[in-house]
């Protein structure tokens, strides 16, 4: 019982495909299956919306369409035209990130998106990319993403102090805010979920009523809480993304 | 806490940080897969979505740009027909207006030649009249001549001579008729 009910057990790495390759293990692992699962799904789906084109849309193309005009309109109000080569990239993380999000709110099934190597990796490629794409746009220009303008200069050095800070802090909370999201909240699913047969087992009769007449309800919308969460992490770590190419596009604030 | 971590297949306490073995698998997998996923969302799927949105509203703005064209070519017709109704009205209102005047006019004639005839008549009626009144008043100075001769002759035993009768009859009978 203390085994099914461990709240941590959810996250465990296990290599379904054992490759070591230049002295790195490559393994293949759940957290690889999922990822998998998820931008398979995305191509899948999209594959069988875009089979067949069609003026008056079906539902499938409907969708993709809403979706499509969902990312590029997260990056065209950020970004405005200049963001226009950048809808891919936005759209990639923004869908990998909410199927993998939502693909975890099913029993059983792993959440890529709550490890921190892969909120990270996400994370440290979009900022080097800001870094690129600033410094290849503007040259040294770039720089003045550390200079607000309108800021007298007695104090500016202390601002460009907290400007660097702030740079440099956003893959750090880029990548843990959405691993800690889905982290805690699968962890308190699993615990308030786990608490439903701790009661029944602990307290015959009335723990079983405590728990389907308590907690079930709270689990219940704990779910809805946690597919809201999931949406609501992918949707900002996108716009945070376009927010940040827009530093390296104009880094005149 | 030991007795549930216990069964843990790396022993630790927390498995998201104390699977540092497992990150070069997890970050390899992800770059490679996210990679697959952006070459063909990138290189094929977006682009056909986007093609299919802005085809369709090329189609509609086309469409719309159509229907206010043929709305104009509406409004033209009607236009048009209206124009053509006020016209074949003026026709309708000219044509009842001549018919009218050529009416008004043959009435004026006909009636013109039914007076003229009717004045004919008239005026040789009382032609007949005045020649039946000349006659009467000439055979009635006759017969006062007559009388007036025998009266005379009665009175007088002398029988007048025939002009001065008729001379003193007619100066009598101009005498009355200036009476009258």
């Amino acid at each position: 019982m203390m085994v099914s009910t461990d709240p941590m057990h959810q996250f465990q790495i296990s290599r379904l495909l054992p490759i070591q390759a230049g002295g790195y293990d490559l393994s293949f692992t759940n957290s690889a299956l999922f990822i998998a699962i998820a931008v398979f799904g995305i191509i899948g789906f999209l594959a069988f919306a875009t089979s067949n084109l069609q003026t008056v849309p079906g539902r499938a193309q409907s969708l993709a369409e809403i979706w499509y005009k969902f990312v590029a309109g997260i990056v065209h109000d950020v970004n405005h035209d200049d963001g226009k080569p950048f809808i891919p990239l936005v759209f990639t993380l923004f869908s990998f990130i909410l199927i993998a999000n939502l693909l975890g709110m099913f029993p059983y099934f792993f959440t890529a998106t709550s490890h921190v190597a892969v909120t990270f990796t996400m994370a440290l490629f979009t900022i080097g990319l800001v870094v690129v794409i600033g410094v290849w746009k503007n040259g040294f220009k770039f720089l003045k993403i550390f200079t607000p303008s309108g800021v007298p200069l007695y104090i500016l050095w202390f601002v460009v102090i907290i400007e660097i800070f702030s740079f440099l802090s956003r893959p750090l909370s880029l990548g843990m805010r959405l691993f800690a999201n889905m982290l805690a909240g699968h962890v308190a699913l699993k615990i308030f979920a786990g608490f439903i047969p701790t009661l029944a087992v602990g307290l015959p009769v009335i723990g079983v009523f405590m728990g389907g007449l308590l907690v079930l309800p709270l689990v219940v919308g704990i779910t809805a809480l946690e597919c809201l969460v999931a949406f609501l992490q992918a949707y900002v770590f996108a716009i945070l993304t376009c927010v940040y190419l827009n530093d390296a596009l104009h880094p005149g604030h | 806490m030991e007795h549930e971590t216990a069964s843990h297949a790396s022993g630790g306490g927390f498995p998201p940080f104390d699977q540092i073995d497992t990150f070069p698998a997890q970050i390899f997998w992800l770059v490679v897969l996210l990679g697959i996923l952006y070459f063909a969302l990138s290189s094929v799927l977006l682009p056909k979505l986007s093609k299919a949105i802005e085809d369709r509203d090329d189609t509609i703005s086309a469409n719309v740009s159509e229907a206010a064209a043929a709305s104009g070519r509406a409004d033209a017709a009607v236009k048009e027909l209206e124009a053509r109704v006020a016209e074949a009205r003026a026709r309708g209102r000219e044509t009842a207006a001549r018919a009218k005047s050529e009416s008004d006019a043959r009435v004026a004639t006909e009636s013109a030649r039914a007076d003229a005839a009717l004045e004919a008549r008239l005026s040789s009626a009382e032609r007949r009249i005045s020649d039946l009144r000349t006659a009467a008043m000439s055979n009635v100075s006759a017969i006062a001549e007559d009388a007036a001769a025998a009266m005379v002759e009665k009175l007088a035993g002398v029988a007048p001579a025939p002009a001065a009768v008729r001379q003193s009859v007619a100066r009598v009978l101009a005498a009355s008729s200036t009476e009258n």
